[in-house]
């Protein structure tokens, strides 16, 4: 292991030497691209130069840096949604060039939009990946007006809902866990609030969302299907402004603006909800007496030392409470990062982390009370990266780096206190973990037409003690347990992930990507429902758990129309998982010590093609996606090794969004969804015990609930705007599932109580039409 | 009948029921299901008490027969244990119900085995044999119960407390709850059962309570000189396994809380469904106060 850390230490001070190297006769250009009503950095913003027909894009903290032959050059910065901009420049020796972009409304209407939307999904090498602004997220109509970045990423390509409601997402065939969802680079564990039916993301603090469903960058890697990458806004660096909204079920606030100088800004952003006012209006006192709430914190630090170091803080805690007089449940996230970005000169971009993330819930009775129960189970991460950029040429940048991340996890622990005051505690013992990689990739242009990317990743990943851990037989009966120390590096995995891409342009307006990713994932979530519940527990690989591996190949064919307008794909996938997890029928996975018993390990595949078209007019906007697959799940200890559909397996997913200016102060959006039945269970024969009525299955997943179908349609007013009149509002009436669709949540059977011979299958549906009604403001 | 244990799903449940409640709604709906074919499905037990042991043999049927399940005559059914092998007789009234000759008490720690000959459930013409076995498990003492009025997040009621000592062994246990001379709630889903991983080997006293007679319940609601009756049973694990998984069938899934539907394991072989178990019964009263 020492051995192992030494190499990479002497390995990245090599890599440093060569990227610090200077070559005769060029010069580099470099800045930053912001926003130029907020200063906010715009990441993957794209840079062209015309007279070499070369380019680069934004990293994630809105920096590019372009190496040329010193000459007479025009810049091209273009971004999505904002105005291009062109700069001639004369490159004599190294200048550095920042862009401001300006948004584009369609509220201005002597502004035509003229600019070329881009062509960089056709020219990015990357396969399988989705940026999503917030300003096109915000058109999508929200579930009771809470605009949830978790819901339009399901609307994509490729992602299906786990249940109706949930925020847990099924990218590509993969499970809810196998998705890792950062936040400002940190680990979210349960991206859930109120049961999932909300994410833990206020949209007012989020700048960029993007997700990697096939060709997961080198730089990241511990999950299997997906990476979603959301970045916070940095505060606006130009004049201090709030924006929130009072909404039917949730109310917002954010703060931000520069602090003491332009150097530094800052950004709060605080949300609350009311579920409570919805259980008033139950008739049941059982009911009207919980309190049911959850609130968000987002705050974000910035300060900019000179042109080569930008330091960031930001952090996130948010909390769901439900409780009553007699019990209680709280959870929430805890994440934290700071973020030293340093040039080391200006072809090498570097970024060092420091991150912890922080799962918890806690339920029982309340303090003080007899007989007292409580049950606390949490997961922190402490972790540190180090990430380098290095821009040698135009043609080719690399990225190398390393991280390692130490997990606690404390599964559970149980303490009853007697009214007699005995106190009985039963404590899951704690799984420690380091899990590190180290990574090298690269981009490079190969002529005009060929572009690849290729990384290796070389993850680590070790079990530390102390730790008890059982012994299993054949059977999955736990025979004995070993112990490990503290400290002690007790058990060992690792492996390389390579991940390869190109590029080929068939013209400017179309290409034909392919990909190939491999992915390791050594911490997984114990649960065997859809939608998952705040007290799934993660756990670590073991002995007793080998790490998950998935082997991906995708191509895909991008074609744009009408000057960019229309931008659309094909993608196919084929995926192929190893160590696939599912757990024994009638698992028992809470507070259960032997949980590595209920496992049973196999193979799980899944293919499809993803047809994405993306639209975006003067006046209307909007995408359509489809997605036809099929995912099996083979584990020879399930269903009696017979193959079944996996729990999400959507062989057709069908979501059409569409917004539309019917004037510069009135817009309106909708979206249809439609998705195949998910997979069930359901009985054949049923037979009599102890007065009920039991049931026998044939076969796990061999029906389908009914297919599942949706329109949701939002209408939103702009106010006024007056020259000099800083506050703007706007109202937005949304509803969800608009023609009251009965989509089944859970199919059950009865027995009826008068006669119990008969037996009727009771499907629950959870919504029917949801109006909603907010005012978002801004000044 | 609430049944209140630690560590139980039930007590999630119960705190996050009412957002549910509050946002879902139900509504019959037909379904057509596919037909299976038929097993031999056995519920019997043999315990501590002097008693006539009995077991009953019944078909399984498709999912929506809707009608009660056939039993089982003329078949031949053996209890053995130690050197004794025991023909069960059907009953003369109760098609499918077979008892022993004669009342006798199971001992704790001994084998009992049933073999269940010359049925034919596949209808081939041919018989088959279906067998299984339980050893009694026993140990614990149980001292006493009280009872405590209280109010709780089910309502007002009587809550029940377990003075017991469980042994060193890992133990399972099954409970059922008498009023008077009523057994409330007989059927399995109404069947408590739990582990002792919370209290292996020690003395339960005074700590969560174990069942809560609801004052909202006719059946349950307790007056002052009525008398409450635990039955505890020493169940083996298969038992155990058994019950839980039909509960959890029983109570239905959902979403947010349940894996798939299963099969409910057995320990008949040969393909039956159902459960043969020994195991011992421990009782004890208290009289509501005035």
């Amino acid at each position: 292991m020492k051995i192992k850390l030494v190499n990479i230490g002497i390995l990245l001070l090599i890599l440093f030497q060569i990227t610090a190297l200077d070559v005769l006769g060029k010069a580099v250009v470099s800045g930053y691209v912001r926003d130029a009503a907020s200063g906010e950095e715009l990441i993957g913003a794209n840079i062209a130069i015309v007279e070499t027909g070369s380019g680069t894009i934004t990293n994630s903290y809105g920096y590019y840096s372009v190496s040329l032959r010193t000459g007479f050059y025009t810049l091209v910065c273009s971004y999505v949604g904002y105005d291009t901009k062109r700069i001639p420049i004369e490159l004599g020796k190294d200048i550095e060039l920042n862009f401001e972009l300006t948004e584009l409304t369609t509220q201005l209407e002597e502004v035509t939009v003229s600019a070329e939307a881009g062509n960089a999904n056709i020219t990015r090498v990357e396969t399988g990946s989705t940026q999503l602004s917030i300003q096109s997220i915000r058109k999508i109509p929200a579930f009771m007006g809470e605009v949830d970045l978790i819901k339009a990423i399901q609307l994509l390509p490729g992602v299906a809902v786990t249940s109706e409601g949930s925020s847990g997402f099924s990218v590509r065939g993969g499970s809810a866990d196998q998705n890792l969802i950062q936040l400002d680079e940190a680990t979210v564990y349960n991206a859930s609030h109120l049961m999932g039916f909300f994410s833990v993301f206020n949209n007012d603090a989020i700048k960029d969302v993007k997700l990697y469903k096939g060709d997961i960058p080198a730089s990241s890697g511990g999950r299997l299907s997906s990476l979603l990458d959301i970045r916070m806004k940095e505060g606006n660096k130009k004049q201090f402004k709030a924006t929130g909204g009072i909404g039917t079920i949730a109310s917002r606030l954010t703060l931000e603006g520069p602090l003491f100088s332009d150097k530094v800004s800052f950004l709060v952003s605080a949300r609350r909800t009311y579920a409570d006012i919805f259980l008033a209006l139950s008739k049941d006192s059982a009911v009207r007496d919980n309190s049911l709430f959850f609130y968000d914190l987002n705050g974000k630090l910035n300060y900019t030392i000179n042109e080569n170091n930008r330091i960031f803080l930001s952090g996130y805690f948010g909390k769901d409470v439900f409780a009553n007089d007699f019990a209680g449940m709280y959870f929430g996230n805890r994440t934290f990062s700071f973020r030293w970005n340093h040039l080391f000169s200006k072809k090498l971009f570097s970024n060092f982390t420091l991150l912890n993330s922080h799962y918890f819930y806690d339920l029982g009775t309340p303090e003080g009370s007899t007989p007292y129960f409580s049950w606390i189970s949490f997961l922190d991460d402490y972790g540190g990266k180090a990430d380098f950029i290095w821009y040698p040429m135009p043609e080719h940048t690399f990225k190398y780096g390393i991280s390692s991340t130490y997990h606690v996890i404390k599964p559970g622990a149980v303490t009853v206190e007697d009214q007699g005051g005995g106190t009985t505690t039963s404590e899951l013992s704690s799984n420690h973990a380091l899990e590190s990689a180290i990574y090298l990739s690269g981009e490079s242009k190969i002529g005009k037409r060929l572009a690849l990317r290729y990384g290796l990743r070389y993850s680590l990943f070790n079990s530390v003690g102390p730790a008890s851990v059982y012994n299993y037989n054949d059977e999955y009966q736990a025979i004995d347990s070993s112990t490990y120390l503290k400290g002690d590096f007790f058990n060992s995995y690792s492996g390389l992930e390579p991940r390869l891409a190109a590029n080929f342009l068939l013209g400017e307006r179309s290409s034909v990507k392919a990909s190939y990713a491999r992915t390791r994932q050594y911490l997984q979530m114990s649960s065997n429902s859809t939608a998952g519940t705040p007290l799934d527990i993660w756990f670590p690989a073991s002995p007793n758990v080998a790490p998950q591996i998935s082997d991906q190949v995708s191509l895909g064919y991008f074609r744009n129309f009408m000057d960019n307008k229309i931008e659309s794909s094909l993608e196919l996938y084929y995926k192929k998982m190893d160590n696939a997890i599912d757990f024994r029928d009638h698992a028992q996975l809470f507070l259960n010590p032997k949980l590595e018993g209920e496992l049973r390990v196999g193979e799980a595949t899944s293919y499809g093609a993803e047809f994405y078209i993306k639209y975006d007019f003067s006046k209307f906007s909007g995408w359509i996606s489809y997605t036809r697959s099929k995912t099996t799940r083979d584990i020879p200890d399930i269903n009696e090794g017979v193959p079944y559909p996996a729990p999400y397996d959507k062989p057709n997913d069908l979501a059409i969004v569409f917004s539309y200016e019917i004037s510069p102060r009135i817009s309106f959006g909708a979206n249809w969804i439609y998705s195949t039945g998910i997979p069930f269970t359901l009985p054949t024969g049923r037979y009599e015990f102890g007065g009920n009525i039991l049931p026998i299955y044939t076969g796990r997943n061999e029906y389908r609930l009914p297919d599942y179908h949706r329109l949701d349609l939002s209408v939103s007013i702009r106010g006024k705007e007056k020259p000099g009149k800083r506050w703007q509002g706007e109202w937005n009436i949304s509803f969800y599932n608009a023609y009251a669709r009965k989509n089944v949540w859970t199919l059950n059977f009865q027995q009826d109580e008068s006669k119990p011979d008969i037996t009727y299958a009771e499907m629950t549906y959870l919504f029917r039409i949801i109006p909603a009604l907010t005012y978002n403001f801004t000044f | 009948m609430k049944k209140l244990f630690l560590g139980n799903i039930h007590l999630i449940v119960a705190l996050l029921l009412p957002v549910l409640v509050t946002l879902s709604c139900t509504e019959i709906v037909e379904i057509d299901l596919d037909t299976t074919y038929t097993r031999l499905v056995v519920e019997g037990g043999v315990t501590n008490d002097s008693i006539h042991h009995q077991v009953q043999l019944s078909l399984s049927r498709d999912y929506f027969y809707n009608q009660a399940a056939p039993r089982v005559s003329n078949a031949v059914v053996h209890l053995e244990f130690e050197d004794i092998s025991l023909l069960m007789e059907e009953h003369d009234n109760i098609p499918g119900l077979y008892l022993t000759p004669y009342a006798f008490r199971g001992t704790i720690g001994t084998t009992y085995s049933l073999s269940i000959d010359q049925v034919d459930v596949d209808e081939d013409g041919t018989y088959e044999s279906y067998n299984a076995s339980s050893t009694m498990p026993g140990g614990v003492e149980l001292d006493s119960i009280l009872l405590n009025y209280s109010s709780s997040v089910y309502g007002n009621g009587w809550e029940v407390y377990m003075f017991a000592l469980d042994p060193p062994s890992k133990d399972w246990y099954g409970m059922r709850f008498w009023k008077n001379s009523e057994l409330i709630s007989p059927k399995l889903i109404d069947y408590s059962i739990q582990t002792d991983d919370f209290y292996n080997g020690k003395y339960l006293f005074y700590g969560i309570p174990i069942a809560y007679y609801s004052d909202d319940e006719t059946e349950e609601q307790l007056f002052p000189g009525d008398t409450v009756s635990l039955e505890l049973h020493s169940i083996e694990r298969d038992y155990y396994n058994f019950v839980g998984d039909a509960q959890l069938e029983i109570f239905g899934s959902n979403p947010l809380f349940s894996g798939p539907p299963a099969n409910i394991r057995s320990n008949i072989d040969n393909g039956a469904s159902g459960a043969f178990t020994a195991y011992s019964v421990y009782r004890a009263s208290a009289i509501v106060p005035e």
